[in-house]
């Protein structure tokens, strides 16, 4: 696909008038009305307060709303509004809309954001949630702040979480992407975050916006390919992360955007994961992830029934995808009664490898493969719940850490996979 | 009806209305505009100008001498800084005799002479007159001071305490701890708002009052054509309020007014007052009280602008300025005698300011940048070109500072504003043509490096070709005066999406004018929205050249690093 | 009578011998084609691997997955299957081909027939394939997504998708092969009909309390679960 081609003329014409930048806001939007007013509000009294002499510009990609979300964000430009915080602007601050074709799927909206940070020369972008309630002001300096005085190529975000949200980050893809590339990125599906003109530019130029990665799941994309280039990684604390939810979590689609894009990204990058031992921190500003503990009510039964469920009914599946032993050991867990039911971490971690080695070798579908995991991660999920359903938030981060030396430490076994059979 | 001169709005909202009210505007509109609105004024003090009897301080005579090079440069007005006798403890601004000439300047025959050379050339002489205090040195204070019943006492602000008015600010907070000074001679506290040296005059006393009218008579009488008067809003004193600003001050400035209009109709009041345009605005009044005053907060702004090159810092201030009344008129300069204060701006522009124009310390100077134009811009003849561009293109009348014509530089390492106060360059020979005396006692010393030294700008260099600056500023004066709609026309804000674009309209009676000025270091495309001037031709003011008609589309043109056009609407 | 006997011999000899004599140069002949057609078509298979080779054939054809399906099937490389296809489909031609020469009567009827069977019977070949793979392929992707939706018995579902699948592949490729087509479309219709007949009944009537507590479960489960705090996965 050509770059001009996700570039409409008119809004080619607004990226002239607005002409070169330090700073980029990247927003995808899809139908978010609801919070898109406030997110451009803090968004501008971010610049105002912290860049106030940067050239900036806040870039709306829309997926095709039906609610008037691009005509807010285009009501929240107008460059001479006073701010009611008695905070007034040196510059015009652009604001400008434009649509991307594929609804609701940020891996289009996120390269047109690209592109445009490389026409404008932009030498910072950040992508803010649109769809975020508790974004400030003080995130957009959290977040640029690393790149605009150079000591790092992305921040990622940290966030406050309850302990049992983002068990899918916790339980695969931070421990994974860490074993793999030895950072320890502790979100590596950001839904804010920055990264220098550099980066971008690289990114744009990569072979990973085609249907796999670049329609869903771009952000981990970003992730995996800043770690596998070398870039540097930096990480923000920047509160807690309030979402609204569009509708259920589908766990299988969730699953493809990041697992899936993950698993992908192994073939390219394994120059990269292959030569990699061990982990390093990356530098981190203002606090390290922390959590809540506030009790949740959740349906642990049904997690595990799914779980019973899945191991049985997909024999056949898994079989062609885990070696005899993991799916032997795998099967015994399951017969187990709930009250004993655990999914131990080596077991997790094989399975996770085993998965990963069958992806790269597409032994059967490779969409199969992601969906056959689900069941097995339900699993996972339980005995993470059950195993901290009283422990204290250090407790729990020990807990991780654990599973993230374990992954680490069965690299090898991996790799002994990746290239003879099984 | 009042003419607007500038019209706060948003673009989205020019419409139909405000089309209109333009329209019913012209027929009420008179047909020439006073003097003062049309005049390209000139700033200059004689002790910088010319020395003509060689004891290295500029004079009247010598300044009489080169009028006939400022009527060739295209000036109709010359603003003269004080000249008064005075002990020189303010720039002059601390007067001690207010109908004389100081001697360094020459004798109050010399001035006279000067004058009416000035006038045979169509020159309006502009003179300071400082109302609000005088040197602690005058006769009247010497008399007021020397007993508490001297009749003369109560021509100033006396006080047994130092308590009254208490909350006033100081302004000069550097030098001075209080508002009040203790008179050890007649054991009591005068008032004073500048330095203690200059004691306020109590206009509460209508002796004050008729007596500074009197010498406003004696000036005028002389022929003189206008009075800027400083420091006006400190005029009357009310105990709990800031003493600034207040009515009885209004009312001061009113009757001075009205004795000027019923005496001597046709000259003009300029009002010296550092202030948001929205707190000058009472000082035009209903139209009965000054005729003119300078806009400060816009100046640091178009220097701003250019800097961030973003239109925003001018287009803010201008929407901000309120409308005036019929027949008054803002003083628009890029470069005074004073340093280039940001005073008018909030903190974080200032800051801004400084780091851009101002990185050595040395060059800034109390809220503000001691530096010339030139310097300032770094002696780029496109910014020096384009500034000069909107400086006269703005509503208002355009104010030259002396030497920026040529692109004279400064000298940071004299004290005070000093370094922006160095003789007048004419020549590369002795004392660069500015004096015959010892460049020892030259009152200043002259400007002598490689790049702004009087050997590498200097008047008669430049005179020399056509693409001097002296030679462009001459043009450019000469398209100004070619067009009253710059004077006293009204102006509009196009909003083109492209922000280093800043574009307006002025129009005066059927004469519509367009500005287009790009205050980028890039080229630049801009399309702006002439809709409502569809048919029109464009023709460029100073090559007149014709550009395409305005059709329904958005009017594209592009612009070079810092070009700026004017264009006549022509309907043919 | 022995004379006779001698005589009869003598020219049956000599008619066999001149039979031979004049078969023999024919089975050289086609001995000759069989040889050289086995090297036409080690030739011919020798510069399509290159060609393959040379043009990527095996990375489009993983791109468009038919390797995927080749690799479950046990079955080489794309492009080595190819060229074996056509290798063999070459010297089996040259070997008829000489086999026609013999000039033996009748055989020459089903050669011909059989170089007009043969088109057919790849395409048959082909959908037997592809059906067989697409019926492996749907029956996997209804059971993962079974499994995930947590639908009851997604064995069950799988098989009967993969059942019909295969069933309608085969009719597919006897109707190609124009063998016994109607027979299949009727064994196909009545299979199908009687399955969904039984669906319907065992739904209808043994499974009537099944499907009433998965109805119940799946509504009432969604009810309940709306109470629940919903874990975000990411």
């Amino acid at each position: 696909m050509a770059e001009e081609s996700i570039l409409t003329d008119d809004f080619l014409r607004e990226l002239m008038n607005v002409g070169e930048v330090d700073i980029l806001v990247g927003m995808p939007t899809y139908n978010d009305a609801a919070t898109v007013g406030q997110v451009v509000q803090a968004v501008r009294a971010g610049l105002i307060k912290y860049f106030p002499r940067q050239r900036a510009v806040i870039i709306n990609a829309d997926g095709g709303s039906k609610d008037a979300t691009p005509e807010l964000v285009r009501a929240a430009s107008i460059s001479d509004l006073r701010q009611p915080s008695g905070l007034t602007a040196l510059r015009t601050l652009h604001s400008i809309s434009t649509q991307y074709p594929h609804g609701g799927e940020n891996g289009q909206a996120l390269r047109l954001l690209l592109a445009a940070a490389d026409l404008l020369r932009a030498g910072a972008c950040v992508v803010v949630s649109a769809d975020s309630v508790n974004i400030e002001a003080e995130w957009l300096d959290r977040l640029l702040r690393p790149i605009t005085n150079g000591s790092a190529d992305l921040v990622t975000p940290l966030y406050h979480r309850h302990r049992f949200d983002g068990l899918l980050v916790r339980n695969l893809l931070y421990p994974m992407i860490r074993a793999m590339y030895g950072k320890r990125v502790r979100e590596p599906y950001p839904s804010e975050f920055a990264f220098s003109g550099r980066l971008g530019s690289y990114l744009l130029g990569q072979d990973i916006w085609s249907e796999d990665g670049g329609n869903s799941g771009a952000e981990i994309c970003i992730t995996i390919s800043a770690l596998a280039g070398n870039f540097q990684v930096a990480e923000s604390f920047l509160g807690s992360r309030g979402r609204i939810e569009h509708g259920p979590a589908d766990l299988v689609h969730a699953m493809r955007q990041t697992v899936g894009v993950s698993f992908w990204l192994l073939d390219p990058t394994f120059p990269a994961w292959s030569a990699t031992t061990g982990s390093q921190p990356v530098p981190s500003s203002g606090g390290g992830p922390q959590v809540t503990l506030e009790p949740l009510r959740i349906n642990r039964k049904r997690l595990h029934q799914m779980f019973q469920v899945g191991v049985a009914e997909l024999e056949p599946v898994l079989k062609s995808i885990l070696a005899p032993p993991t799916l032997a050991e795998l099967q015994k867990e399951a017969a187990a009664p709930q009250e004993t039911f655990r999914y131990p971490d080596d077991l997790w971690v094989r399975t996770v490898y085993e998965f990963a080695a069958s992806y790269h070798k597409s032994v059967i579908s490779r969409d199969h493969i992601i969906q056959a995991l689900a069941p097995l991660y339900r699993g996972r999920a339980y005995t993470f719940l059950v195993e901290n359903i009283d422990a204290t938030g250090e407790q729990t981060e020990n807990k991780v850490e654990d599973l993230c030396l374990t992954f680490e430490r069965l690299k090898p076994y991996l790799l002994e996979m990746w290239d003879g059979r099984k | 009806m009042k003419l607007l001169r500038s019209k706060p709005r948003h673009p989205p909202f020019v419409g139909f209305a405000d089309f209109y009210f333009l329209g019913s505007l012209n027929l009420v509109m008179p047909q020439t505009a006073p003097w003062y609105q049309d005049a390209i004024i000139y700033q200059v003090h004689a002790r910088t100008f010319y020395d003509s009897n060689g004891d290295g301080v500029g004079d009247f005579r010598g300044l009489a001498q080169k009028l006939d090079y400022l009527q060739d440069l295209g000036i109709t007005a010359i603003w003269l800084m004080p000249f008064f006798p005075s002990p020189l403890r303010d720039d002059g601004y601390d007067i001690a005799d207010y109908r004389s000439v100081h001697r360094n300047y020459g004798t109050l025959e010399d001035f006279k002479s000067f004058l009416d050379a000035a006038h045979q050339r169509g020159i309006r002489v502009i003179i300071e007159m400082v109302l609000n205090h005088t040197s602690d040195q005058h006769p009247w204070f010497q008399e007021s001071r020397s007993s508490r019943d001297n009749p003369k006492r109560d021509w100033y602000v006396w006080s047994e305490t130092d308590t009254r008015y208490r909350g006033v600010r100081i302004i000069f907070l550097d030098t001075e701890l209080s508002n009040w000074a203790w008179d050890p001679v007649s054991k009591e506290y005068y008032w004073h708002r500048f330095f203690s040296h200059q004691p306020d005059l109590n206009y509460d006393n209508p002796a004050v009052r008729e007596e500074m009218w009197n010498v406003m008579k004696f000036w005028l009488d002389m022929g003189v054509d206008g009075f800027r008067l400083d420091a006006v809003p400190y005029l009357v004193e009310r105990e709990g309020t800031s003493c600034e600003n207040l009515p009885e001050t209004h009312a001061v400035l009113k009757e001075l007014r009205a004795k000027l209009d019923q005496q001597f109709p046709g000259k003009m009041l300029l009002a010296e007052a550092n202030q948001w345009p929205a707190d000058l605005r009472p000082y035009f009044g209903n139209g009965d009280e000054f005729h003119m005053a300078f806009h400060f907060p816009l100046m640091p702004r178009m220097f701003m602008g250019l800097k961030l090159e973003d239109r925003k810092p001018i287009t803010e201030i201008l929407q901000q300025t309120p409308a005036i009344p019929d027949g008054c008129q803002w003083c628009l300069f890029l470069r005074n005698h004073d340093e280039l204060t940001l005073e008018m701006v909030t903190d974080m522009e200032r800051d801004y300011m400084y780091d851009e124009y101002a990185r050595d310390k040395n060059m800034r100077l109390n809220l503000g940048i001691r530096r010339r134009l030139a310097p300032l811009l770094d002696n780029d003849r496109r910014r020096i070109e384009l500034m000069n561009g909107m400086l006269m293109s703005l509503p208002g009348t355009p104010i030259i500072y002396y030497g920026d014509e040529i692109g004279m530089g400064d000298n940071v390492n004299l004290g005070d504003r000093n370094g922006v106060r160095t003789p007048m360059q004419w020549d590369g020979g002795w004392n660069g043509g500015f004096s015959a005396a010892d460049p020892e006692s030259l009152y200043s010393p002259l400007m002598l490096n490689p790049v702004y030294g009087f050997q590498a700008v200097n008047v008669h260099s430049q005179k020399r070709f056509e693409h001097s600056l002296l030679s462009w500023m001459k043009r450019i004066i000469k398209v100004r005066k070619s067009a009253p709609v710059f004077g006293s026309g009204s102006i509009e804000f196009l909003y083109p999406a492209n922000h280093r674009v800043l574009a307006y309209i002025r129009q005066l009676g059927n004469e519509t004018v367009l500005i287009v000025n790009n205050l980028s270091s890039a080229a630049q495309a801009v399309e702006l929205d002439l809709k409502r001037y569809k048919g029109n031709i464009l023709i460029e003011m100073f090559g007149r050249n014709i550009f395409p008609r305005i059709g329904d589309l958005p009017y594209l043109l592009t612009l070079g690093s810092y070009q700026f056009y004017w264009f006549r609407l022509r309907r043919i | 009578m022995w004379e006779k006997f001698v005589a009869e011999s003598t020219r049956a000899t000599r008619e066999i011998v001149t039979d031979a004599a004049q078969f023999l140069p024919h089975l050289l002949e086609m001995l000759i084609i069989v040889v050289l057609g086995w090297l036409i078509a080690y030739v011919l298979r020798a510069i399509l691997r290159s060609i393959l080779r040379l043009t990527k054939f095996d990375r489009f054809s993983e791109h468009t997955g038919a390797s995927r399906l080749l690799n479950q099937a046990a079955l080489p490389s794309s492009s080595e299957l190819l060229s074996r296809l056509v290798f063999w489909v070459a010297w089996l031609g040259f070997i008829l081909l000489g086999v026609g020469v013999l000039g033996i009567v009748g055989l020459q009827q089903h050669i011909s027939n059989f170089f007009g069977f043969l088109p057919r019977l790849f395409t048959a070949l082909f959908v037997f394939f592809f059906g067989f793979l697409a019926a492996s392929f749907f029956s996997r992707a209804a059971l993962l997504a079974a499994v995930n939706a947590d639908l009851p018995s997604p064995r069950l579902i799988s098989s009967t998708i993969r059942t019909l699948l295969i069933i309608l592949t085969i009719s597919m490729a006897f109707e190609e092969l124009e063998l016994a087509e109607h027979t299949v479309l009727v064994a196909f219709a009545l299979i199908f009909g009687s399955l969904m007949l039984g669906l319907a009944l065992a739904f209808g009537l043994g499974g009537q309390d099944l499907a009433r507590r998965y109805l119940e479960r799946r509504f009432g489960r969604a009810r309940k679960e709306e109470r629940e705090d919903e874990l975000s996965p990411l």
